[in-house]
């Protein structure tokens, strides 16, 4: 009798424990740039014109890296639904496309990691990501949107 | 999944109930798989470290990064080239009396970008086109024609201004700006007529130099391109590759906006000028031209109009108008993952007897209905019927073809 309770209590500990996984809060996608971007406020209109490659300096001098993470990330499902509107498959396109058109001398570059991503972003100027606020790394900036930072009601990144 | 796999354990560990043994085994496994849990849960909630995660499909980086990045520095090296390619190939019946079922091979096309330096970059696009004079003459034609398609140099000093030089798809049309040679990258089979390569209607290439830029005007996003070049050849489907007939430059205007609150929305104008000397005879030529463009697909709309306007300059003749347009319509369906999208497309060109310049160009009236099936990221399958008559009184035409293209 005392083993079958302790296997209710097991069951159900595993029960709440995977729910508790399952039914975790979404955090806000920070947008973060490399701490000399001479930016501190985006629209939303602008991000998006940073997306699609429309927006290409934040100065003469400073050209715009994008740093996406690779597909299945939830940061780059918020980039593709929230901001873009675009299924993996029409981003994949519109940027071979973009390329093609020789209007973009680059495609945005793949991170496989958050770390990654902080890495790279602290070592070139310029450069752009998505991450989770609660990984955003240190000595890197997080930009606001439309005036909100993450974490803050009317952020439109989670 | 693991829900039912509790339910199995629980199941399994309440039918032996009297065999403590068991029990004792079950719940240790269970408080095992808890400590596992647990440990993902941490590992979920701490950082990963530096080289955790591996792509999950080595092949899709590929399309994305054309790009040469230095994993641990982030240090970009020059000159950084990058290829890609595309091709495709077709198979058509026609109801035109003489003509055969057949497949083809489109071309087979190879795109080069390199980064000279962070502000200077290089772009070319070669094609190999299949010849249909193949091994006849002497000596033998080859089986395919190689072209420069483009190949243009830029320097760009910031987004309102960019300058390059080379050899461009004409920038006074938006298909012809942004297909290009890739069939995979249009929804349909077949470009419109009015900016078929090798056409005649508008100058599909340009050799020159091309000033652009975009300034964000109040969320309008305007963007500009202005031209100078060589112009049509003598012969009036090519660019004056080789140098221009005479000392009169092409010059081309385009402007387009790209409204913030609109995304997707593109409205545009261009108009381009030259003179020409083809057949023996000198022409004025002015093209104005005009494009509205809903590029999300959901839907996805095109529609463009230009007038070509020749005057010939050694024959007091009036000036002579002709016109094109196309519209076309598409949609991509929600179901089966959004690889299927539907399609319309009408096209008319009216060349009159008067311009003489573009003769022969058929007058054509013709729908082009299809549907295009993306069975991966870089394939797809077309299926297309046209329907064209090429004047009052001319028979209509009906086609269907079957396409698969792809990059690479």
């Amino acid at each position: 009798m005392n083993g079958t309770r302790k296997l209710l209590i097991a069951v159900v500990l595993l029960h709440v424990l995977m729910m508790l996984i399952l039914a975790a809060p979404a955090t806000d996608i920070a947008v973060v740039v490399n701490k000399e971007v001479p930016v501190d406020n985006l629209t939303f209109a602008e991000l998006r014109k940073i997306l699609l490659g429309d927006r290409q300096f934040w100065t003469s001098n400073v050209r715009v890296t994008l740093l996406i993470r690779a597909p299945m990330a939830h940061e780059r499902d918020v980039v593709l639904r929230d901001i873009l509107e675009m299924s993996e498959a029409q981003f994949r396109q519109y940027w071979i496309g973009k390329v093609f058109r020789a209007e973009s001398s680059t495609a945005p570059k793949t991170v496989y990691t958050n770390e990654m991503a902080g890495s790279l972003l602290n070592n070139i100027p310029g450069s752009m990501t998505f991450i989770e606020s609660t990984q955003v790394p240190k000595g890197v900036k997080v930009l606001r949107i439309d005036g909100l930072l993450p974490g803050e009601k009317g952020y439109p990144l989670h | 999944m693991t829900a039912c796999l509790i339910i199995a354990l629980a199941s399994s560990a309440f039918a032996q109930q009297q065999n403590t043994i068991d029990q004792t085994q079950l719940i240790q496994s269970l408080m095992m798989r808890i400590d596992q849990l647990e440990k993902r849960v941490a590992e979920l909630e701490t950082p990963k470290p530096q080289n955790a995660a591996a792509p999950a499909n080595p092949a899709a980086a590929t399309a994305e990064a054309m790009q040469m990045i230095t994993q641990n520095s982030g240090a970009e090296s020059h000159p950084a080239l990058n290829m890609a390619g595309f091709s495709d190939f077709t198979f058509g019946a026609s109801d035109q009396s003489g003509s055969k079922s057949s497949f083809s091979e489109g071309q087979f096309i190879l795109h080069f970008s390199s980064n000279l330096s962070p502000k200077v970059s290089f772009m070319g696009e070669l094609s190999l086109t299949a010849r249909t004079d193949a091994g006849t003459g002497s000596p033998p034609a080859p089986g395919f024609n190689p072209e420069i398609e483009r190949s243009i140099i830029r320097y760009e000093h910031n987004d309102y201004f960019k300058v390059s030089f080379g050899r461009y798809h004409t920038p006074i049309n938006y298909w012809n700006t942004t297909f290009h040679h890739g069939q995979w990258l249009q929804t349909t089979v077949s470009r419109p007529e009015m900016v078929q390569f090798g056409g005649k209607f508008i100058p599909v290439h340009f050799v020159g130099a091309l000033v652009e830029g975009a300034a964000a005007a109040r969320g309008l996003n305007l963007n500009y391109n202005f031209g100078v070049g060589n112009g049509r050849g003598n012969v009036i489907s090519r660019a004056g590759d080789a140098g221009d007939d005479n000392n009169a430059k092409a010059w081309l205007v385009n402007a387009f906006v790209r409204p913030d609150r609109l995304y997707g929305l593109q409205i545009g104008g261009s108009s381009y000028r030259d003179k020409i000397n083809s057949g023996g005879h000198a022409y004025n030529e002015w093209i104005t031209a005009a494009h509205i463009v809903l590029s999300k697909e959901t839907p996805e709309i095109l529609a463009e109009f230009a007038n070509a306007r020749h005057t010939q300059l050694d024959i007091a003749s009036p000036a002579a108008n002709s016109q094109a347009f196309y519209v076309q319509a598409g949609y991509r369906l929600p179901m089966l993952e959004r690889t299927l999208k539907p399609y319309y497309r009408f096209e008319y060109i009216h060349v009159p007897k008067s311009d003489t310049l573009l003769q022969p160009i058929s007058n054509l009236a013709g729908s082009v209905a299809g549907m295009r099936y993306d069975i991966t990221n870089f394939a797809a399958f077309k299926f297309e019927f046209r329907n064209q008559r090429r004047g009052p009184g001319q028979p209509h035409i009906n086609s269907g073809f079957i396409q698969t293209s792809f990059a690479f």
